[in-house]
């Protein structure tokens, strides 16, 4: 699994969990938060993502205020 | 096991000030475009006379009072729950027992596991209840906190609750007969909040989400499989109550379970929300996250809304960051509603005093270092009372007085 396929990943759950974010706006420094995301969008956002993965991140590698780059690479990680 | 335990009686203190959400969002400038993940009217606020012995004593005094003298020495433990400890080695329940005036004869200690540990003490209180090796022994149980956030805290400060849940655990459960043996749980160590000391709460928001949802659909598959055919449903569960540290986290947490285990559509999850979720919230909605205190918030809730007349199932769920979590189970019928009507909860939350954000900011410096500890101190008299004086209530109020040689000092107001 290489960072684009996550990062697309990442960007299909931002749409449908959020679809009035404007797509171009999902970039790799930004965080979920800055796209206007609250707590329940982003565990949304996470839970999605490892379920189209088919990954499991153990919930202690999760922190506030990670960027899309870092989220990538910890999804990557456990792929 | 053949015997009946769980909550015989129940009362909830929320203090006598709060302030709108609103006006709290206002105030700091948060974004109100998140109100709405919130879900929250109002929050307890505590008041510089206020500490978690005052609220655990002002919680339990209404149940202790209407129990006769020999009920009242039934009560064999009393156990304070609570991440708000006065002190390192003496327990708040060794105040708590002194200022309801119980017997000698009786066990007191304090437990700790975040929110969960409330659910911990009931679970063994139950226990000892069952096992018979005490007939007719009751156990008082408090769930008891403080909040300690300011600005700081961002959209955690409108969510943060102050008060107390008291119940009264043995053999004639009349509030909540807790369904014995049908239990799951699921715990492991995850750093996602903490008190690390007497002033600061640390929360990772988005580990601490994550933990709750995992824990709750972890705790669920293992009851489910002490408990045969137990779905995730209204085939099993009549409503639900759960740990709520804002109402629009349970509201996420059942719309996850219901879409992965039940394969619910959006339609039928929210339509299954308003009707057996829902009346759990309007109390934790009123008051914030009153820490092991409120899932026993949301359940009160429940029965206070539903009123249920007949016995219905309620699916429990208790989750403490660090963490530690618990589904199970229990029935409340109509004895419930009458129980809890008793102790009008509603009517004393919609007593307390609004404060204004000015009023509320004035408070926090003081509010906030209230289990710093401290050798001598002595709280201006009849401060902030005049807010207490305002609020009908039933009875005298307990009070902090004075701090002395680091030994509590309390009075009745």
């Amino acid at each position: 699994v290489d960072d684009e396929r996550v990062f697309a990943a990442v960007r299909r759950s931002v749409l449908e969990v959020v679809p009035e974010v404007d797509p171009s706006a999902i970039a790799w420094d930004r965080t979920l938060d800055d796209l206007g995301c609250n707590s329940i969008d982003r565990a949304d956002i996470v839970t999605m993502t490892m379920a189209d993965l088919a990954i499991t991140v153990p919930v202690q590698e999760f922190r506030q205020g990670q960027d899309i780059r870092s989220l990538v690479s910890l999804f990557r990680r456990y792929s | 096991v053949t015997g009946r335990a769980g909550i015989e009686a129940l009362n909830v203190y929320g203090g006598v000030a709060c302030i709108p959400v609103a006006a709290l969002f206002a105030g700091r400038g948060l974004d109100p475009g998140r109100f709405g993940n919130l879900l929250m009217r109002r929050r307890s606020v505590g008041l510089p006379f206020e500490d978690p012995v005052t609220n655990a004593v002002n919680a339990a005094k209404p149940l202790v009072d209407r129990l006769d003298a020999e009920a009242r020495d039934a009560i064999e433990l009393v156990v304070t729950s609570t991440e708000s400890g006065v002190d390192y080695s003496k327990s708040i329940s060794s105040y708590v027992h002194e200022h309801l005036g119980l017997g000698r004869r009786c066990r007191l200690v304090e437990v700790k596991q975040a929110c969960y540990s409330a659910t911990a003490a009931l679970q063994l209180a139950v226990a000892y209840v069952a096992s018979g090796i005490s007939p007719g022994a009751r156990v008082l149980l408090i769930a008891t906190d403080v909040a300690l956030v300011d600005a700081a805290a961002e959209y955690a400060e409108p969510a943060t609750g102050t008060g107390a849940v008291a119940m009264l655990v043995g053999d004639n459960p009349k509030v909540l007969a807790v369904d014995l043996g049908a239990f799951g749980t699921h715990s492991f160590e995850t750093m996602d909040s903490s008190r690390p000391t007497p002033e600061a709460d640390v929360v990772d928001v988005d580990r601490s989400l994550l933990a709750y949802l995992e824990c709750l659909q972890q705790s669920f598959l293992d009851y489910r499989s002490r408990v045969e055919d137990a779905d995730f449903t209204a085939a099993t569960f009549d409503y639900r109550a759960m740990h709520t540290p804002f109402p629009g986290m349970v509201r996420a947490g059942h719309r996850k379970l219901m879409r992965e285990l039940a394969g619910a559509s959006a339609e039928e999850i929210e339509e299954d929300y308003e009707r057996r979720v829902a009346p759990s919230l309007a109390y934790p909605g009123d008051v914030g996250n009153l820490f092991s205190g409120s899932l026993y918030l949301a359940l009160s809730s429940v029965v206070d809304r539903v009123r249920p007349a007949a016995p219905a199932r309620v699916g429990l769920f208790s989750y403490g960051s660090g963490c530690s979590s618990e589904f199970f189970s229990g029935v409340v019928d109509g004895d419930s509603t009458a129980v809890l009507a008793e102790m009008c909860i509603e009517e004393r939350l919609a007593a307390r005093r609004e404060l204004t954000f000015e009023e509320y900011e004035r408070l926090l410096p003081e509010t906030n270092r209230c289990l710093v500890p401290e050798r001598h101190r002595r709280l201006e008299a009849g401060r902030w009372h005049e807010v207490a004086a305002g609020v009908p209530r039933p009875g005298p109020l307990l009070a902090l007085r004075a701090v002395e040689d680091y030994h509590r000092r309390y009075e009745w107001i």
